[in-house]
């Protein structure tokens, strides 16, 4: 067989067992991880547009209205604000998501994605990875701004547990925000719709002001969806205060999120032709 | 179960392409060698629009197919359901021996494919895309990297292989995109119009590149609008129309099959062309253009009847600029059978 000097010499056995595509899967996201923590670092600006959104609402809330809100918190405002800003910073980080993959379908480089041996679950998987991890640099340089600007954590471990669940609340909407981009694919259209999450949750929240303060109706949003529930457990977590509740109501919702938005996407995604 | 090692089932390709290869041994000339690419009755509909229809051919291993056709006639829509990138309404397709449309995974451990967008990273650089896609066959890190460095060298893509794809040139990127579809060594390989928007420098590389891998073993499916192309790379054509074969052959074979030869005429003035046109008459499939000043007449048997025809306007006092007597082109093939109302 001479004639046929090239067969492929690289193959991955199509009927391979769970174990081994488990581990195949893991391998591809991990390539696909790579590749947009490479693509991260050829745009700085991204990851500076989100620390500097951050610090604008830090300098905003603290300085312009903090005077205002401040009394109704019953804590130095900045202790208030910090946990607030990270979890809102994390949310716009899952927002890049839906956009960078909207970017994506509509390239060339997902035909040859579908085209080769992969888990295509990867394509995702990986980006909300490295979307993580661009996160993580954010909320670390974030963070610091906040205690230059007087805010403390009680400890290095609540320092730590406080940036790792916001981390993961932004992991989970990068999911939301990932399914939204499988099903419209149209990065304009995907930056506009994510307006209407993420202001919601973002301002009728308690990041900024305590629910309290606001009308009945919308108390109980406010009180209940994932960015409130987050930003209590952020703050109990770094002024150090009994977090257990809050952190389960969290990572509840995190979890569930996952549920619903991982499987939710990826099948959204195969089935994009 | 005979479970083969995750990375490895190289056997099971040479398996499957041996055995054909016997088959076809047994039943055609014994220099035929195995087909990789095998499409089989192949049928696609979007809505009540027939893209593609009963079309079959077989790509064998080395041998270069050029799937022509004008915009729309069902080329890319017959590539992607080759790739696995469309469900195919009817008809069987197989590459490497899997049945694509059962085996839809295992089909794509054993192709390449550079379609018509640049199928690229753009922000990468070329070898990073490599590396990507290197990875994502799951190739062992040192293969990879060896054979990065060999694609890299016989490609020639050394000088602008670390600078991101955006900056490329077309050609350059182009050259990415197919060497891309290469990474893994894949026994069938499919190129969507791997030459459009080239310079002819970039194009005489890019076909150069293509002979080299067909001298290598790879099949290749290939399609093009540029008939030039189809008959310098194509080892056979598969001509298309509205989803369905209208002519196949090598481009000899369908050159012969118009049984035409073409005499060009070009005259000195529009008199001269306008005197020429009523003095030749009305001939079937002659065509004139104005602005050139020229007639093409077709004609059917040897130099005699071109002679009559130039002595005949010679004696008239038609004054000739110049005149051709040609073998019919690609191109005339195509014009003959393909839809004259489809642009």
């Amino acid at each position: 067989m001479t004639t046929t000097a090239s067969p492929a010499r690289h193959r991955f056995d199509p009927d391979a067992s769970i174990s081994d595509k488990a581990r195949a899967a893991l391998l591809d996201t991990a390539t696909v991880t790579w590749r947009d923590m490479v693509r991260t670092s050829r745009r700085p600006e991204m990851l500076a547009f989100a620390v500097i959104m951050g610090v604008f609402f830090l300098v905003l809330f603290n300085y312009v209205f903090g005077g205002a809100i401040g009394a109704g918190t019953g804590v130095d405002y900045i202790q208030f604000v910090v946990p607030g800003v990270l979890v809102i910073t994390a949310l716009q980080g899952a927002q890049q998501t839906g956009t960078g993959l909207a970017a994506d379908l509509s390239e060339g480089v997902t035909d040859r994605f579908r085209s080769l041996p992969m888990n295509q679950g990867a394509v995702i998987a990986g980006r909300t990875v490295a979307d993580a991890a661009r996160n993580l640099a954010g909320l670390v340089l974030l963070a610091l701004v906040g205690i230059a600007m007087g805010f403390r954590f009680s400890s290095f471990g609540g320092a730590v547990a406080s940036i790792a669940l916001t981390l993961a609340v932004g992991f989970a909407f990068s999911w939301l925000s990932a399914t939204i981009a499988a099903k419209v694919r149209n990065p304009e259209m995907v930056g506009m719709l994510s307006m209407f999450w993420l202001f919601p949750l973002m301002l009728a929240s308690s990041a900024f002001a305590p629910p309290e303060s606001m009308p009945g109706w919308l108390q109980g949003f406010a009180t209940h969806q994932p960015i409130s529930v987050a930003a209590n457990a952020v703050r109990d977590l770094s002024l150090g205060l009994d977090a257990g509740r809050d952190v389960l109501y969290a990572l509840a919702w995190v979890i569930g999120m996952l549920a619903v938005f991982i499987p939710l996407s990826s099948r959204l995604y195969r089935r994009a032709a | 179960m005979n479970r083969l090692p995750l990375l490895d089932i190289t056997p099971n390709v040479l398996d499957t392409m041996s055995s054909q290869g016997h088959e076809t041994d047994s039943a055609k000339p014994p220099t035929d060698p195995p087909a990789v690419i095998e499409a089989v009755g192949l049928h696609k509909s979007f809505g009540d629009k027939m893209a593609v229809r009963d079309l079959s051919f077989t790509v064998g291993a080395g041998r270069v197919v050029g799937l022509l056709g004008p915009n729309g006639a069902g080329k890319t829509t017959t590539i992607k359901m080759l790739t696995t990138l469309l469900p195919i309404d009817g008809g069987v397709a197989r590459v490497a021996g899997f049945d694509v449309s059962s085996n839809p995974r295992a089909v794509r451990t054993v192709i390449g494919l550079a379609g018509q967008a640049a199928a690229v990273d753009e922000m990468l650089t070329a070898r990073e895309n490599l590396r990507l896609f290197g990875r994502l066959y799951k190739m062992p890190k040192a293969d990879l990297q060896a054979r990065i460095a060999d694609l890299v060298e016989r490609f020639r893509l050394a000088d602008f292989a670390d600078r991101p794809v955006s900056t490329l040139s077309g050609g350059e990127r182009r050259r990415v995109d197919v060497v891309a579809a290469l990474v893994a060594d894949p026994p069938a390989l499919f190129l969507d119009e791997p030459t459009t928007g080239l310079d002819p420098r970039s194009r005489n590389e890019m076909w150069e590149a293509i002979e080299s891998l067909a001298a290598s073993g790879t099949a290749i499916l290939l399609t093009t609008q540029y008939l030039e192309e189809a008959d310098r790379l194509a080892d056979e054509i598969v001509m298309i129309d509205e989803g369905a074969v209208v002519a196949e052959g090598t481009p000899r074979q369908l050159k012969q099959q118009l049984k035409r030869d073409v005499l060009e005429i070009h005259f000195e003035s529009d008199h001269d062309l306008s005197k020429a046109l009523t003095i030749v008459g009305d001939i079937p499939r002659m065509t004139s253009t104005s602005e050139t000043r020229e007639i093409h007449i077709p004609i059917d048997e040897g130099a005699g009847p071109a002679l009559d025809t130039l002595r005949l306007l010679g004696d008239s006092g038609v004054t000739i600029a110049d005149f051709q007597f040609r073998r019919p082109t690609l191109d005339d093939v195509f014009l003959s059978l393909t839809n004259p109302n489809a642009k």
